[in-house]
């Protein structure tokens, strides 16, 4: 050995334990936060170097949810806080009365909702308050006599719901309309946590508002995230699983709130232009880049035969996963370089639609 | 540099590359055990490992009431709650790692946690 080795040794030993100790203080650390908040269990996960920076992060998305929620809130009291905060509760209370100053938020997703409302037909309606609250999702259910559903359907009407973005106001034009977020509200609120999230440096995120899934990046393994979809009938079962980089995927289904009468299963997704719930599918998921518009989307498409469906989400460059009632599954073309099926013997999987 | 020092410090690169690998979790033993966690009121009172041998009940205290968790072999499900819509009970039993079941009203949350197939289930 010459004289140099025994130096050129320790050197590149402590070279070594300095990029060691940088890379371990770097390396990626979970940071996971659950809270119950719109009627479901929020769960947001997020990826980084810095413990403190994540805590921040998950705290400031959380914010800005409760600031949703609370804008889209369709339950408090009037004359409590809550009910002041709530947007939906005064355009609710207003309705036929006068037009009302909401919050830019608010006015968005009204704007979403009346967009995909034209878009479908009418198979899905943000006024469709009257209808929900006879009933009884949410509180005792039951099967309404017909005279009550046809007086209530004359009270659900997309065109009646108008916004002036200039005033910034919103207003339902007859007396005894009322709005019902329930479809979009979520959904929003989970897209801008993820955009605060964003704002705040996080590059890795994964957001289950009550199994609407917003993620953000790739995996801590750094692949696709892997997400399930539920079998809608067995519930310990999935269908397929999806593989998703910076985007929403959201479920509606017939078997999150029911009921059954002599057999027949009775859901909350109501069709808007029959007053009764929906009967086409039994589980429908859209994929998007934007967790507000899978949202309504997924209502959108549960609502509408399959083959609409499919042929909406097409024209839209928006990708859908559909479980029909006849035991049916169909999916977007576009979705299949990222979707791994889970044949069994429930369902027929009919390719290349 | 004699052949022996070239020995040595291929030995020292060898290492130092292996316990970066191993600091990024490609050789971690990660505890691949399946784990039920029950969540009340945001406070962790239960973690129990899958699978138990027979079957077990315990009760919890939600915000709304009692609430009865009821373990069998790798599963879990809310047998009985206090809660009016009863969706965490109509749920049924989950056994797969990224599954939960939750009461809204009584804020009680059961989560499988481990080696999962997915990060996270749509439903």
């Amino acid at each position: 050995m010459n004289r140099r080795g025994p130096v050129l040794l320790i050197a590149l030993l402590l070279l070594t334990a300095l990029l060691a100790s940088f890379l371990y203080g770097r390396r990626s650390r979970e940071y996971t936060s659950d809270q119950f908040l719109m009627d479901t269990l929020i769960s947001i996960k997020v990826y980084g170097s810095d413990p403190e920076n994540l805590r921040m992060a998950v705290n400031a998305a959380y914010t800005e949810m409760h600031r949703i929620a609370e804008l889209a809130d369709s339950f408090p009291h009037p004359g409590t806080a809550a009910f002041a905060g709530s947007d939906v509760c005064r355009i609710n209370q207003q309705a036929g009365i006068a037009p009302v100053p909401v919050n830019p938020d608010t006015l968005a997703m009204l704007q979403l909702a009346k967009k995909y409302c034209e878009l479908s037909g009418g198979a899905f309606d943000v006024t469709i308050g009257p209808l929900m609250d006879l009933w009884g999702f949410g509180k005792i259910p039951h099967i309404p006599p017909p005279e009550e559903i046809r007086a209530a359907l004359a009270l659900v009407g997309n065109q009646d719901l108008l916004l002036d973005e200039i005033k910034q106001t919103a207003f339902l034009r007859r007396r005894g309309m009322k709005l019902d977020l329930g479809a979009i509200a979520k959904g929003y609120a989970t897209e801008k946590a993820l955009q605060s999230l964003k704002k705040s440096g996080i590059r890795k995120a994964l957001i289950d508002a009550g199994g609407n899934i917003r993620v953000l990046g790739r995996n801590p393994h750094n692949s696709p995230w892997r997400i399930g979809i539920k079998d809608p009938r067995k519930s310990d079962g999935i269908v397929a699983i999806l593989s998703l980089e910076d985007a929403a995927a959201v479920t509606s289904g017939d078997y999150y709130r029911f009921f059954e009468v002599d057999g027949k299963r009775y859901h909350h997704i109501l069709d808007p232009r029959t007053g009764y719930p929906a009967v086409e599918n039994m589980a429908v998921t859209a994929i998007s880049s934007d967790a507000g518009i899978a949202d309504v989307l997924s209502t959108v498409f549960f609502v509408l035969p399959a083959e609409t469906a499919l042929k909406t989400a097409a024209g839209l460059g928006e990708k859908v996963f559909i479980v029909t009632a006849d035991h049916r599954i169909l999916y977007s073309p576009s979705l299949a370089a990222n979707i791994e099926l889970l044949p069994g013997t429930a369902y027929r999987y009919e390719q290349g639609r | 540099m004699n052949r022996a020092d070239k020995f040595l410090l291929a030995g020292i690169l060898l290492v130092s590359l292996l316990s970066l690998m191993g600091m990024y979790g490609l050789f971690s033993s990660a505890v691949n055990t399946t784990q039920a966690i029950v969540v009340v009121r945001g406070a962790i009172i239960r973690r129990i490992t899958l699978p138990v041998a027979g079957k077990s009940t315990f009760v919890v205290q939600g915000r709304v009431g009692a609430a009865t968790v009821e373990i069998e072999g790798d599963r879990v499900r809310m047998r009985e709650a206090h809660c009016s819509g009863q969706v965490c009970v109509n749920q049924g039993w989950v056994s797969h790692p990224g599954q939960t079941i939750v009461c809204i009203p009584g804020e009680i949350l059961v989560r499988i946690e481990g080696a999962a197939a997915v990060d996270a289930i749509t439903r």
